[in-house]
Formats: C-alpha cells, sequence, structure tokens
C-alpha cells in the first residue's frame, strides 16, 4: 500500500475506475468467445494490458510489486496445465487426446439448465487456460523488458541457491 | 551489381505474378483448398459443438493440438526471457566482492 506517485487523481482513475472495466472486459472477451470474436488469447491480452496499467500508474520501477514474477510463473504454468489437464481428461475418458467430447461435463447442463455439448464446455475450459498462460506471460516479459528490478525479498524461486 | 540485383528481382516478381493467374479464386467453393475441410468445418461446428463461432471451434477444438502447441510457445518465451534476463541480487555482490578482492 506504499505510495511511490503522489497523484490522487492518477490513482484513484486507475486502481478504482480503469484496471476493474479492463479487468471484467477480459472476462468478459473470453466468456464470449464461443459465440462472438474473442477468445483465451485476446482476453488474456486484455487482463494483462489491466496488469501493465496498474504497474504504470504505480510506478513499477520504484514501487512494490503486488504480482512478483514467482507467482506469475504458477499463473502460466496453473493455465498450461488446465488445458494440458482437459486433454488427459479425454485419454483417461477413453478418447483421444484433447476430445473433449468423452469427458462427462453433463451435469453442468443439469446445474445451469444450459444446453451445450461436451466440446463446447471443453473449448472453454482450454480457453481459460489459454487465458491465464497468456496474461502472466505478458506480464513477465512486460516487467523483464522494462527493466524493472526484482525485489529481493520476494524471490521464492529456488534458482538464486545454486552456489 | 546493383542493376543485377534489381533485374534478378523483377524476374523473381514476374515468376510470381505469373503463377498466380494459375491460383483459383479465393473464394470459390470449388478450389483444392476450400473443397474438403472447411465445409466440414462449419458443418461440424453446427451439429457437433452447437457454438456460433467457427473460429473458437477450429482454434480450440479441431485443431487444439495446434493451440496447446502455440500456448507452451508462448510460455517458452516468457521462461526464456527470465532466464536471460534474471539478476541474481545475490550473485551480483559476490562478483562486486570478486571484484574488489582483485
Amino acid at each position: 500500500m506504499r505510495e511511490t506517485h503522489g497523484s490522487v487523481i492518477l490513482h484513484l482513475v486507475v486502481r478504482g475506475f480503469m484496471v476493474p472495466l479492463i479487468v471484467v472486459f477480459a472476462i468478459y472477451v473470453l466468456i464470449h468467445g464461443e459465440s462472438s470474436p474473442g477468445g483465451g488469447f485476446q482476453g488474456g491480452a486484455i487482463l494483462a494490458s489491466a496488469v501493465i496499467l496498474a504497474r504504470l500508474a504505480h510506478g513499477g520501477a520504484q514501487g512494490e510489486r503486488r504480482l512478483p514474477t514467482g507467482a506469475l510463473v504458477w499463473v502460466a504454468s496453473i493455465g498450461l496445465g488446465i488445458y494440458t489437464g482437459a486433454g488427459l481428461l479425454g485419454m483417461l475418458f477413453g478418447g483421444n487426446f484433447l476430445d473433449y467430447s468423452v469427458i462427462p461435463l453433463q451435469w453442468f447442463n443439469d446445474f445451469a439448465a444450459e444446453d451445450r455439448t461436451n466440446r463446447a464446455m471443453g473449448i472453454f475450459i482450454i480457453e481459460i487456460g489459454v487465458f491465464l498462460g497468456v496474461a502472466a506471460v505478458l506480464v513477465i516479459l512486460y516487467d523483464y523488458l522494462t527493466g524493472a528490478p526484482e525485489p529481493a525479498d520476494a524471490d521464492p524461486s529456488p534458482e538464486g541457491r545454486d552456489e | 551489381m546493383r542493376v543485377l540485383t534489381l533485374a534478378s528481382l523483377a524476374a523473381v516478381f514476374a515468376l510470381l505474378v505469373w503463377a498466380s493467374f494459375d491460383l483459383p479464386d479465393r473464394a470459390d467453393p470449388e478450389a483444392p483448398g476450400n473443397a474438403r475441410l472447411s465445409g466440414d468445418f462449419v458443418e461440424l461446428t453446427e451439429h457437433e459443438i452447437h457454438i456460433p463461432n467457427i473460429v473458437s471451434a477450429i482454434l480450440a477444438d479441431f485443431r487444439g493440438y495446434d493451440t496447446l502447441g502455440e500456448t507452451f510457445v508462448v510460455f517458452t518465451a516468457a521462461l526464456a526471457v527470465i532466464l536471460t534476463l534474471h539478476r541474481n541480487p545475490r550473485r551480483k555482490r559476490e562478483e562486486d566482492d570478486d571484484e574488489g578482492g582483485a
């Protein structure tokens, strides 16, 4: 909660208005990927733009990072895990890799009173994985390519202990 | 030398333009590129997946393997950037100590 820039207006507009709006729009683009232009890649890019905007307004080079690189790598890995896991579930239930039609997902139709095919729901699941992966990767690229220094105490990755 | 370069470029350009006259019309449904799979994608999206967005269906279902690879490529890019640009504060300090000792 450290304030690195003094401007109250900047923080109010960015944190109170822009970032929540962009995050909601990113989720909208993700969810509507099946019925309109959009999907995981596009939604992930929009979500990353929200985080990058917060970084810009917050003075990412000097200020603390709410989302350190370790957490972002975790998010990207979880996204890839969702995608690969959905593919492996297809194999587990007797189909091919990435064959969503055999995954038993029809309970969701009963729950939500929808009428969606297994493959449509499988598409949505892997879009979530792509969404998380792309968003985290874009923020990582921004962090490193702008040269923002890593906080010394916020690096839980084991790669620094190789001496 | 420059004349030779321009002449060879012009020759290749003329060759490509000449070859492009043999290409089928881009929107021709009878063209070999459109004859087999494209219609299947449109019909299968309608009948088996029931979503309006054919692009999403192709991207995430029919060519799901391709999209999986793309996502891994993006993730690999992030890992490569981290590995090449990561600055380890502890190792930096050791290098400074080495320079100070020498």
